[in-house]
């Protein structure tokens, strides 16, 4: 940003901002996750989210109401609000949009080439695909069969190209090879990527420089951590690494052993909405977009999780979901 | 004026509602609107009440009923709308009803359905035709033509010239062709470009006319593309990428004799399509047009029921759960009506024991409720935007009925148009019962709603206009102006007169552009002119200086005495609710405030109006130096308006500043006291005063304390105090921002009333500039 950009910032993405903190106030709160976890069906759900800013978004739905249905309507209802940020923003916030849509994408391309794989039909996967992350090429993915091919052909006009022009290979997109592949790409949300990367790479034939490779170059454990990380066989030693680190540390003792006790990635999925919800406290910043999409899809995350223990009638697990403070 | 001036007296009253005829109770509570209620479990989530059923059965109503309207609008057949609104169905009726738009809904969405798939399947059989058609000029065309490639192998051109030839060669040459929208052609063909390395070659043409896309249902331009590749695996991918674009893809017919069997089957099939889908839009159009009848009324009807339902699940049910109990504000005099609709509401349901009422006595606030009429309604909104009183407090509105047109009319100031203006609200208000204005566009709509807004409008602005002299902008010379012209050359004077004054001949008309009349000279003034302004100010190039002059003093003026208003109704609303010490404390500070500095004000305006005449206008001090001279005290002595000016001023500002502290602490440590037991202050100082001073939170924990020990005591005085919680803090800060409210605005609001004669004249202005001819003979005069 320029000298000073602070001034000027209302006069471009004023609006938008007063927008999102606005959104913002209506995500769930505590009280709405006490109500929805006393729910005995889904219809109860549905009535109790009409009450909240979500509104009558499942009133053209027939009966019987499934998860899935609330999961795609929520997604289209979040979907029409980027739509809305992107269309109204300007430069260089509309670059910004795009580069949040960006892991979306990826997301969608390595679903579809999984689909292709497992010999699938397109559009059996375009229903699953992110709304967020559709592009037009997007559905032209199982034509390629190398990694290079992808890039040449269907990417290279998306705004995913800068991303995988870094990591073309002749190798045969297997599973492991698409699983890498995604990896490779993910060069952002660094640190939390390091650490799952090497738990996941427990117990697989991934060698460790191999692992390396995979490690985003930025963050916080950039570079000394991760090459600790690399060298890490368990979970105790990964542990130890993160000892190092103030931010870390009290994160893996939060984490708990065997039962009972949340998994890492929970404790991390808290630790990001915490950061998130911190986005809010500052003015005049591009993060409030990107801090905001991110709660509302841990809201939605939460809502699906509830709403599949009250039709699974699996009401132990209710209220683990991950509360937006 | 009883009700416009205070809101209606409102009670609490308790419902009992038979539980078997509470819906039929509420509906004809409801058809007469009689009543607000309060919902008795705010605690219940909103899934958790007792008529969800009920409710989610009503939401289900909803949604076949908007389904309906949604087909109904799309095959354009019109929405009877009932004028008369049906009162909820009766509880028998609701299954029926269920069933019959049920019924009805299942019925449509088949139709529909079948409707949709013929119509797209005729979609496709004309696309087809369209493709077949232009893709035979393909083949035919000449190579330059081609939108070949350079890397394109010279063989393949060749084999495009004729296509028997390439087969006998025996190449797997293969076609695909169809059609692609507009939008995606180029990024379409880069794509098989980079995918098929250049073993391809697309053809493509716009097609003419625009078709509907089949499942979008959008009117889109397209194109006809064919594609001819080599090989198997090309061709796979070819296909892939024009599933992935959404092309629709036709059989390419190989020979020109398969292309015209196709197209005179296509031609058939066309045909037969067209008349099975005529018949199928007719059936619907029947099915539609039955249930358009009834569509709108039961809009209505189930939203009644709904919200039924809802204030049902606002009651509580009482132990032996045989009676709902709602508890309810209804305005006194409406007490009757309510009982009477209750007992209704129990005979139509044919219910031994009737429902009824009782009053209960309550120290809540009970809403505001002001009844209005056509002509109040619209003064009414316009209070009611800048935020509704509470309870019993004086209505604004009543005085809003004159002051807001008239003070427009300050500004508009126009007889002509102000009469215009009249005429136009005239006409409304007396076809105010065609039904076609009720329902016209917006802006009309607002017009028409401000109807009577606009009449006095219009009356108030002929006055002013009358006032201004200003018709059109032209002044009207009704009475016949009071100067007089040739008074000014002087012969009827005196000789021993002349000497003193500057009188005008032939030479001083004929070398001075500008002439100036001397109402000081006897017989050019003959006395003000019967109702406004003189008309001979029209032609005088000063006219906008002395109108400015008065307008402005007029805008003060005007302004002050508003604001005063507002502060007298302040009292009106401390004696109503018995608090007195508010009169003293608050409202006669903020009187002496105000009329300290711009009471002297508008009196120096008047005194300085009346004082001075033609002949001693010269020596008139100027008001405005006269107003900062107050504040400033400067050492320069001047002459002021009126002897002793200067001691008056002195102590008018020795008023204001001792008013300052009054209105931001008297209010609170009255309170302090009456709160104390009105206990003198030297004696409770031997108390816990010390403590207070250090916090504040101590004191209002010592004030709850004290309100449960000392209750008795203090209950003859002020009720109000004891009954909320005593907070010193909270009470000094409201009224401290209140008075810094009331004293900074009373010093900004004064200069917006400026604006009054800043509109004035920018209206005035704005009509001049249309006819813009100068007067030769300008005349300056003086006043």
């Amino acid at each position: 940003m320029l000298e000073g950009a602070e001034l000027y910032f209302n006069v471009d993405h004023g609006y938008l901002e007063g927008l999102v903190r606005g959104c913002k106030a209506g995500l769930l709160t505590e009280r709405d996750y006490v109500n929805l976890v006393q729910c005995e069906t889904l219809e109860d759900l549905k009535i109790h989210l009409q009450t909240t800013d979500y509104g009558n978004f499942l009133a053209n739905q027939t009966n019987p109401l499934t998860v899935s249905k609330i999961d795609t309507e929520m997604r289209k209802k979040l979907c029409s609000e980027f739509e809305y940020f992107r269309n109204h923003s300007l430069e260089p916030l509309s670059t910004f949009f795009t580069y949040m849509t960006c892991s979306y994408m990826i997301d969608n391309v390595i679903l579809l080439m999984n689909g292709a794989l497992q010999k699938k039909s397109v559009k059996e996967i375009l229903v699953k695909c992110h709304p967020l992350g559709r592009f037009t090429e997007m559905e032209a993915v199982n034509i390629a069969e190398t990694p290079s091919d992808l890039f040449n052909a269907v990417l290279i006009e998306t705004p995913l190209a800068p991303f995988f022009q870094d990591c073309m290979s002749e190798n045969i997109l297997d599973e492991l090879n698409i699983e890498l592949l995604r990896n490779k790409l993910y060069k952002f949300e660094a640190d939390r990527r390091a650490f799952i990367i090497t738990l996941n790479s427990f117990g697989t034939e991934l060698s460790k420089e191999e692992r390396e490779t995979l490690f985003p170059t930025c963050g916080k454990l950039h570079p000394e951590g991760l090459r600790l990380l690399a060298q890490a066989e368990d979970f105790e030693q990964m542990k130890r690494v993160a000892e190092h680190y103030g931010v870390y540390k009290p994160l893996f003792e939060a984490v708990g052993d065997g039962s009972g006790g949340k998994t890492l990635e929970d404790v991390f999925y808290e630790h990001e909405v915490q950061m998130n919800v911190l986005a809010f406290n500052r003015q005049f910043h591009y993060g409030v977009f990107y801090a905001y999409t991110k709660l509302k899809e841990q809201e939605m995350r939460n809502i699906v999780w509830i709403a599949e223990c009250i039709s699974q009638r699996h009401r132990t697990k209710i209220n683990n979901y991950i509360p937006i403070l | 004026m009883g009700s416009l001036f205070r809101s209606e007296t409102m009670c609490l009253a308790q419902l009992f509602l038979q539980s078997g005829t509470a819906y039929e109770c509420l509906s004809a509570l409801g058809e007469k609107g009689l009543v607000q209620f309060r919902d008795l479990n705010q605690n219940v989530s909103s899934f958790q009440r007792k008529f969800v059923g009920e409710v989610k059965r009503c939401e289900e109503l909803e949604r076949i009923l908007a389904y309906l309207v949604q087909e109904i609008t799309r095959a354009d057949i019109p929405l009877p709308e009932g004028d008369a609104s049906p009162p909820a169905p009766p509880l028998k009726q609701v299954l029926e009803m269920q069933e019959q738009l049920q019924k009805l809904e299942v019925e449509l969405r088949e139709v529909t359905k079948n409707k949709e798939k013929l119509r797209k399947n005729l979609l496709e059989l004309i696309e087809y035709t369209h493709m077949l058609r232009v893709t035979r000029t393909f083949v035919k065309r000449n190579v330059e033509f081609e939108p070949t490639y350079e890397e394109f192998p010279a063989l393949e051109n060749d084999s495009l010239l004729d296509y028997s030839s390439m087969q006998r060669l025996g190449a797997k040459l293969g076609f695909v062709s169809g059609l692609i929208s507009q939008g995606k052609v180029e990024a379409f063909e880069k794509m098989l470009w980079r995918v098929c390395k250049g073993y391809t070659i697309l053809t493509y043409a716009e097609l003419d006319e625009p078709l509907e896309d089949p499942e979008t249902g959008e009117v889109i331009k397209w194109y006809v593309f064919l594609i001819s590749f080599w090989g198997e695996q090309i061709g796979y991918k070819v296909k892939k990428i024009c599933d992935c674009y959404h092309c629709h893809i036709y059989p390419y017919p190989n020979t020109a004799e398969e292309r015209r069997e196709i197209q005179e089957g296509l031609n058939t099939r066309i045909q037969d399509l067209y008349t099975v889908l005529h018949k199928t839009e007719d059936y619907l159009r029947q099915v539609l047009c039955k249930a358009a009848e009834s569509v709108y009324s039961r809009v209505i009807q189930v939203k009644k029921m709904k919200a039924i339902y809802h204030m049902l699940n606002m009651c509580s049910f009482d132990v032996t759960n045989k009676c709902l109990i709602a508890e309810v504000w209804c305005p006194e005099a409406d007490l009757h009506a309510l009982r009477c609709a209750l007992e209704e509401g129990s005979r139509e349901s044919g219910a031994t024991i009737p429902s009824f009422m009782n009053i209960i006595p309550t120290k809540e606030t009970p809403p505001t409720l002001i009844r209005t009429n056509k002509f109040t309604e619209g003064f009414q909104n316009i209070v009611d935007a800048y935020g509704v009183g509470s309870y019993r407090e004086v209505n604004p509105a009543l005085f809003t009925i004159v002051t807001f047109p008239f003070l427009f009319a300050v500004m508009f100031g126009d007889f002509g148009h102000g009469f215009v203006m009249f005429l136009f609200a005239l006409l409304l208000v007396l076809n105010e019962n065609h039904p076609r204005l009720s329902q016209s566009q917006e802006i009309m709509r607002m017009f028409f709603n401000g109807r009577y807004i606009l009449l006095l409008m219009g009356l108030f602005s002929v006055y002013t206009g009358l006032i201004y002299n200003d018709c059109f902008s032209k002044s009207v010379n009704l009475f016949g102006s009071g100067w007089n012209v040739s008074a000014m050359y002087g012969a009827a004077h005196a000789p021993s007169e002349r000497k003193k004054m500057v009188l005008w001949n032939d030479s001083v008309v004929r070398h001075n552009r500008v002439l100036q009349l001397d109402p000081s000279i006897p017989g050019v003034f003959r006395g003000p002119y019967p109702l406004g302004i003189d008309p001979i100010w029209n032609l005088a190039t000063n006219r906008l200086t002395f109108l400015n002059s008065f307008k402005m003093k007029m805008s003060v003026i005007l302004g002050i005495i508003h604001m005063t208003f507002g502060v007298i109704l302040g009292i009106f609303n401390h004696l109503h609710f018995r608090k007195k010490f508010n009169i003293y404390l608050v409202s006669i500070p903020e009187l002496l405030f105000m009329l300290c500095i711009f009471g002297h004000l508008i009196f120096m305006i008047v005194y300085k109006w009346l004082l001075y005449s033609a002949e001693t206008s010269r020596v008139a001090p100027s008001i405005l130096i006269e107003f900062i001279n107050m504040f400033l005290f400067p050492t320069s002595e001047t002459n002021g308006l009126y002897p002793g000016q200067e001691h008056v001023q002195r102590l008018l500002l020795v008023v204001t500043a001792l008013s300052v502290p009054v209105l931001f602490l008297g209010k609170p440590l009255f309170l302090l006291w009456l709160h104390n037991g009105r206990s003198c202050f030297g004696v409770s100082r031997s108390g816990y005063t010390l403590v207070r001073k250090d916090s504040e939170e101590e004191v209002s924990l010592l004030g709850s304390q004290d309100i449960e020990e000392g209750n008795h005591q203090m209950e003859d005085g002020c009720r109000e105090v004891t009954c909320e919680e005593f907070n010193f803090g909270e009470i000094l800060m409201t009224q401290v921002i209140h008075s810094i409210e009331y004293c900074l605005g009373c010093i900004s609001n004064t200069a917006s009333y400026l604006r009054l004669w800043a509109l004035s004249l920018a209206h005035a202005h704005s009509e001049k500039l249309a006819p813009s001819e100068e007067d030769d003979g300008e005349e300056e005069t003086d006043s």
